[in-house]
């Protein structure tokens, strides 16, 4: 069973944690026409390679973090926190 | 009315006694693996920030547990996240411990919730604690990983549960939280486990922490 | 119970067993009996179910697979092909590893009716019938035939009884987390060990056998000598914690392995799941059968067979022997075999190009054909023609062994860093060099395993051992047996060649050579040679099949452990369980589906007073000032005026516009409000909301505490209500202008502090919900029972409730709804505000509200009252043609007739509207639309009273 190195609680067995979607910029849903939300939606670049992806920790801190996994190997480049509201601009 | 009494989640074995208004095994085991269910502990979960007032308070971060007082126990079991246990009956002591004056901080947002009624909680001593624990959780129980204080979450007999290590007079102790409705289902899993360690069950009495 | 063959006349005698030897494991002060075949047979404490039978003379344990030829000893050891038993109804025991105890019940296997006279030999008479791939091509048509076969298969079907009751014993499950992990406990297991744990780390040592020490074990006196003092290391050193008879069973991602633990005291098999930062890979090396016709005869035998039955348990294994050497190990069977007084009639040198070309004999070996033509009659046939490396660990990790021609056999290469090679699968040497390579390697892994984090530190360069060159024997001239488990025979692999089948993975497959229970270790060498052979290419182009978990054979009961199942109840859980309420499970829990008679208490609830526990509801306590925002973001509805005190119904939809969740939230202060989800919702808005405040709106501070079993949750509902409730608030004033529907009011309840209870009305009928304490929960229910008996108060359960919401129209998420349904076809149009600046599942809505093609939830009524069709039966229209479907459908006690809810087509969701409803027996039922989803009081006057 592959580790997950959490942020808050080092590395877990990978069955505490729940996948939570590639890291995916969110177009403006106010203005995007269907074309472009759908894509957001359900269209998914599934990388043989480097892909970022969000983790909830379900069992443990229940924190979402990114990570960086290699899919042909698992490994994990990096793992961190979401950025933080001064990260992203005024609320 | 008639008076108030308070039952935990799990059953108590024989003899039941009633103390501190709620509902005991009033069975006592000397063995060398014991289990107690601890569900009358008064419990308050503070939150705020990981680096922030409480911390400065309770002097822990996440991770780690330390006694405030004799019989008050404050444990890191989330980043940002304290959880206060206290003698049964004393949340209104643990809200007391844990009021910060709210306006005082500047930004920190905090808050303090009486959890008392939201969990189980069981108290596992014995030297075998650590072996049996591996029996059902897929943390290293071993004394260099998990010493006396440390604490966290995981994965407990398929159920998300809060550990914490809590030694008394040398013996390896640990204090296992899971939600209320799953008390029952954890301490029998518990005893499960333990039976190759001749664990028996042992009724609720002071020290209560 | 005899067998169907003569019983012996007199009692078995141990008439082979010999003097006592220097390392032999039997206790010759302990004797016991077990029976084999329903004789008596003596045994020693230490022998194995194979040992005590060969001391006894016997030398046939089973027969083969396929052409149900008779087979012995081979290996002498757990993987042995030929030794497979049913042990007091437990089938497939190993018995050439397992150890035999008093009274044991032992049964031969896949021979019928018996060992002696078995009928299924008849397929080695026509054995040139049965070539590979002949089931696949014989059995496959006509379809009609396959039960017929499969009747015919199961009788000559290998392996043992599967017990009809599966009562089997207690099987465990535990963690570990050795700093390194050492599988294998021959001597470079040992030392490796030792070294590792004299440089500080924790080691678990697993070894498959019975003791440690491997080969070492039926060594000289001097090799006695160095086991004797490499296991006091390994004892001496706390921090190693030895697994014997317990196989490493797989390695997984970041090195996982699992341990199969067998026979332990308290459960019949334990898995243990072991997190190693390093893995030390010392297994040792398998000696490989040689191909020859003949080769599966009873009496053909490796020499680690017969040096293991000599020295471990003074067992003679034949009266005259013929020996094929080709390396020192078989020079010192020959030893060993001279001093067992065993005749020595020929040794075959293949050092010196001498061969071996058939065995011949009836049910067991008689004579041996050499290469030359010379005839040598023999009970015995010892081969030692070379190693296989189980590199089947390294394989699991993602290295690809290569393979030397000149010592013919696989070596690691580009290990990971989390993985090391000791002992004979890194190389040869003598023992010293073995044992000085593993102490270093020993050391090595614990230095990695501290420094696992620093990735800054490069890995320590080991010493390399020296390889051997070896002569690469695989097959005589003659053809023989590859899979002694499968029955696969060269010349089987070398058809599958002629067939087509150039890939040694097809080549398996149609052959099933490898696939049988020795699993490679034996047989994949020789597989690979005689498939090189036929292709022309050599052994490295035409590499092997792929190694794959699990190792050596572990039973499902380990593999399921103890049951994790975890249950959920409710604080009231004692009342129902003592009132004998039927269990209903709802994911983890456990509820009351009713207390004998739903119907009843639907009327009770109509006509009285009943109440419910609903703690299952999911609760969620949120605090904090920007509250407000997050609810009008997660809801479809507004939220930002709702007063203190009030509770509103809100639904929840996904991105994509779909029905997630509903329930109402209530605000109880100014900073605190406390929302519920659907029983099996809290989960996953849990996840939903820390996912909103975590990623999309951190700067929202909001604190999410569950309350669903913190708080016991009673529904009291009924005409009745308000009069029960007077009895039992303390300073809450229930008169319908102070506390209206829709309102929530905090207090005592029947004494009980810290409640709070709101009018809402799933049932359709005056309601309040109690949200208690949960540890008063059970006093609670009780008072509200004998404070209310007067006015008819009774239980209810969830089938009564789904009944009353069916009769008001309630759509339940989940039933009502599917992963398709969007807010809109659901019927709550109106709750959706497209003019709030955003919510879940906005964009999608805009577009949804535009579109008028998507079914819709209407109330539907059979023009029969007495017919309910079942939930799920489509609406049809014509021959063909679906328009819709029935979702929820019950036989409504209040209005007496039959009611439900169900999807249809657009323009058939006019009030009045007749369309057909598919019974389940192909009958079309007649089915009105109606004006509303409630069937019951639809304008929702009884519960507002």
């Amino acid at each position: 069973m592959l580790l997950i190195p959490c942020v808050h609680c080092g590395p877990r067995n990978a069955s505490e944690f729940a996948y939570a979607d590639a890291v995916l910029r969110t177009p403006d849903p106010n203005a995007a026409p269907p074309a472009v939300w759908r894509r957001y939606l359900y269209m998914r670049t599934n990388p043989a390679g480097l892909a970022s992806e969000w983790w909830y920790h379900q069992s443990g801190c229940r924190r979402y973090f990114m990570v960086e996994r290699d899919t042909r190997t698992n490994e994990i480049r990096a793992a961190a926190l979401p950025p933080r509201p001064a990260d992203r601009g005024a609320p | 009315m008639a008076r108030l009494l308070a039952r935990s989640p799990i059953t108590p074995l024989p003899p039941v006694v009633v103390a501190q208004g709620w509902e005991m095994s009033g069975r006592r085991s000397g063995a060398v693996l014991r289990l107690t269910d601890c569900t009358p502990l008064a419990k308050l979960l503070a939150r705020g920030d990981g680096e922030g007032r409480f911390h400065a308070r309770f002097g822990v971060g996440f991770g780690a547990a330390r006694l405030l007082s004799p019989d008050l126990l404050v444990i890191g079991w989330g980043p940002g996240e304290w959880t206060l246990l206290g003698p049964p009956g004393a949340e209104e002591r643990l809200a007391s411990v844990a009021a910060l004056d709210r306006d005082d901080g500047g930004d920190e947002f905090l808050s303090a919730v009486e959890v008392t009624h939201g969990h189980a909680l069981m108290r596992l001593a014995g030297a075998a604690a650590a072996a049996l624990l591996a029996k059902i959780c897929a943390i290293d129980f071993s004394d260099g990983v998990t010493p006396d204080g440390a604490a966290f979450r995981s994965s407990v007999a398929k159920l998300v549960a809060e550990i914490v290590r809590h030694d008394r007079d040398g013996e390896p102790a640990y204090l296992l939280q899971c939600d209320r409705a799953f008390g029952q289902y954890l301490f029998d899993a518990v005893l499960d486990a333990g039976t190759e360690f001749g664990i028996e069950v042992d009724g609720f009495r002071p020290p209560w922490i | 119970m005899t067998s169907a063959g003569t019983p012996p006349t007199i009692p078995a005698r141990m008439t082979q067993r010999l003097a006592p030897q220097a390392g032999e494991l039997i206790d010759r002060g302990r004797q016991l009996t077990f029976s084999w075949d329903g004789d008596r047979y003596p045994a020693y404490q230490g022998d194995t179910i194979i040992s005590a039978l060969a001391a006894c003379g016997q030398r046939v344990f089973s027969r083969s697979f396929k052409y149900h030829r008779p087979r012995g000893l081979l290996t002498a050891n757990f993987s042995d092909p030929g030794c497979l038993v049913q042990v007091d109804g437990e089938p497939n025991v190993r018995a050439a590893h397992r150890r035999v105890e008093p009274g044991m019940q032992v049964r031969s296997q896949n021979a019928w009716p018996s060992l002696r006279h078995d009928l299924g030999a008849v397929n080695q008479a026509i054995s040139r019938l049965l070539p590979a791939g002949f089931y696949y091509k014989t059995f496959m048509a006509p379809r009609v035939l396959w039960p017929v076969y499969q009747r015919v298969f199961r009788r000559f079907a290998p392996g043992g009884k599967v017990p009809r009751s599966a009562a089997g014993g207690y099987y465990d499950k535990r963690y570990a987390h050795p700093d390194v992990l050492v599988a294998g406990g021959g001597p470079a297991g040992m030392a490796a060990a030792a070294a590792a744990a004299a440089a500080g780390a924790r080691v678990l040592l697993v070894e498959e056998e019975y003791e440690l020490g491997g080969h070492l074990r039926w060594g000289d006196a001097a090799q006695l000598a160095r086991l004797a003092e490499l296991r006091a290391a390994v004892a001496g050193a706390p921090s190693i914690e030895v697994l014997t008879n317990s196989a490493v069973i797989g390695r997984y991602d970041d090195n996982w392995v699992a341990v199969a633990q067998r026979d332990l005291p308290h459960a019949r098999e334990r898995l243990i799941k072991a997190r190693a930062d390093v893995l030390v890979v010392a297994p040792g090396l398998i000696e490989r059968p040689y191909v020859f016709a003949g080769n599966d005869k009873p009496g053909v035998m490796l020499s680690t067979a017969v040096r293991r039955l000599i020295n471990l348990y003074a067992v003679r294994p034949g009266e005259r022997v013929v020996v094929l050497t080709a390396n020192a190990e078989g020079d010192r069977a020959i030893a060993d075999l001279e001093r067992a007084d065993v005749q020595l009639a020929a040794v075959v040198d293949a050092r010196r190009g001498e061969d071996v070309v058939a065995a011949r004999g009836g049910g067991g070996l008689r004579e041996v054909e050499l290469a030359g033509g010379r005839v040598v009659e023999a009970d015995l046939l010892v081969t030692a023609v070379g190693w296989t490396a189980p590199t089947a660990l390294l394989n699991m990790a993602g290295v690809r062994p290569a393979y030397d021609p000149r010592a013919g056999r696989f070596f690691p290469r580009d290990l990971p860093d989390d993985l090391l090679a000791a002992g004979g699968i890194a190389g040869d040497g003598t023992l010293d060099q073995i044992i000085d390579h593993a102490r270093a390697v020993g050391g090595e892994a614990a230095r990695r395993a501290r420094a696992r984090d620093d990735r800054t530190t490069p890995p320590d360069p080991l010493p390399a051992l020296p390889i051997d060159t070896a002569p690469s024997l695989f097959r005589s001239s003659t053809h023989g047996i590859v899979d002694y488990s499968e029955d696969v025979s060269s010349k089987d692999v070398v058809g599958a060649v002629r067939e087509g089948f150039d890939s040694i993975e097809l080549a398996k497959r149609f052959t099933t050579a490898t696939m049988g229970p020795a699993q490679g270790k034996l047989e994949l060498v020789n597989t690979v040679a005689v498939h090189a052979e036929a292709t022309g290419r050599d052994i490295a182009g035409t590499g092997t099949t792929t190694w794959r978990p699990p190792y050596a054979p572990v039973s499902l009961g380990a593999l399921a452990g103890r049951s994790f199942q975890p249950v959920a109840y409710s604080s009231l859980q004692p009342w129902h369980a003592r009132q004998g309420a039927k269990p209903l499970v709802a994911g983890q829990w456990i509820r009351p589906d009713h207390y004998g008679d739903p119907a009843a208490e639907v009327r009770n609830v109509r006509e009285n007073v009943g109440i419910i526990d609903v703690t299952p509801l999911g609760k969620f306590e949120l605090r904090g000032p920007d509250v407000a925002r997050l609810l009008n973001y997660l809801y479809v509805n507004k939220w930002m005026k709702l007063a203190v005190g009030s509770v509103r119904y809100g639904v929840m939809c996904g991105q994509d516009g779909v029905i997630l969740d509903d329930g109402v939230t209530g605000r109880l202060a100014d900073d605190c409000y406390i929302m519920t989800t659907t029983s099996s919702g809290p989960e996953t808005v849990w996840r939903w909301i820390e996912n909103i405040l975590q990623t999309e709106h951190p700067q929202w501070r909001i604190h999410v505490t569950p309350r669903t079993s913190a708080l016991a949750s009673i529904n009291v509902a009924g005409p009745k209500a308000r009069t029960l409730m007077q009895r039992l608030v303390d300073g809450i004033d229930l008169d319908p202008a102070a506390f209206p529907y829709m309102r929530v009011r905090s207090g005592a309840v029947a004494g009980i502090p810290g409640c709070f209870m709101w009018r809402i009305g799933f049932t359709g009928e005056l309601s309040y919900e109690i949200h208690a304490p949960a540890a008063y929960g059970l006093q609670l229910w009780e008072t509200l029972l004998a404070t209310g008996a007067d006015l008819g108060v009774a239980p209810f359960g969830i089938e009564a409730q789904r009944i009353m919401r069916l009769e008001k129209g309630h759509f339940i998420v989940g039933q009502d709804t599917d992963g398709l349904t969007q807010a809109y076809a659901a019927g709550v149009g109106a709750l959706v505000k497209l003019d709030k600046e955003d919510f879940i599942g906005k964009p999608e809505l805009v577009w949804a509200a535009q579109r008028d093609d998507q079914q819709v939830l209407v109330g539907l009524q059979p023009a029969d009252e007495s017919i309910v069709p079942d939930e799920g039966c489509q609406i049809v229209e014509g021959e063909r043609a679906i328009v819709g479907r029935i979702t929820s459908s019950r036989l409504s006690p209040t209005l007496g007739r039959s009611i439900c809810l169900g999807f249809v087509e657009p323009r058939l969701a006019a009030a009045g509207t007749m369309v057909d409803v598919r019974l389940v027996d192909g009958r079309r039922l007649p089915v009105r639309v109606m004006e509303h989803h409630a069937h019951y009081d639809p304008e929702g006057l009884r519960l507002r009273v």
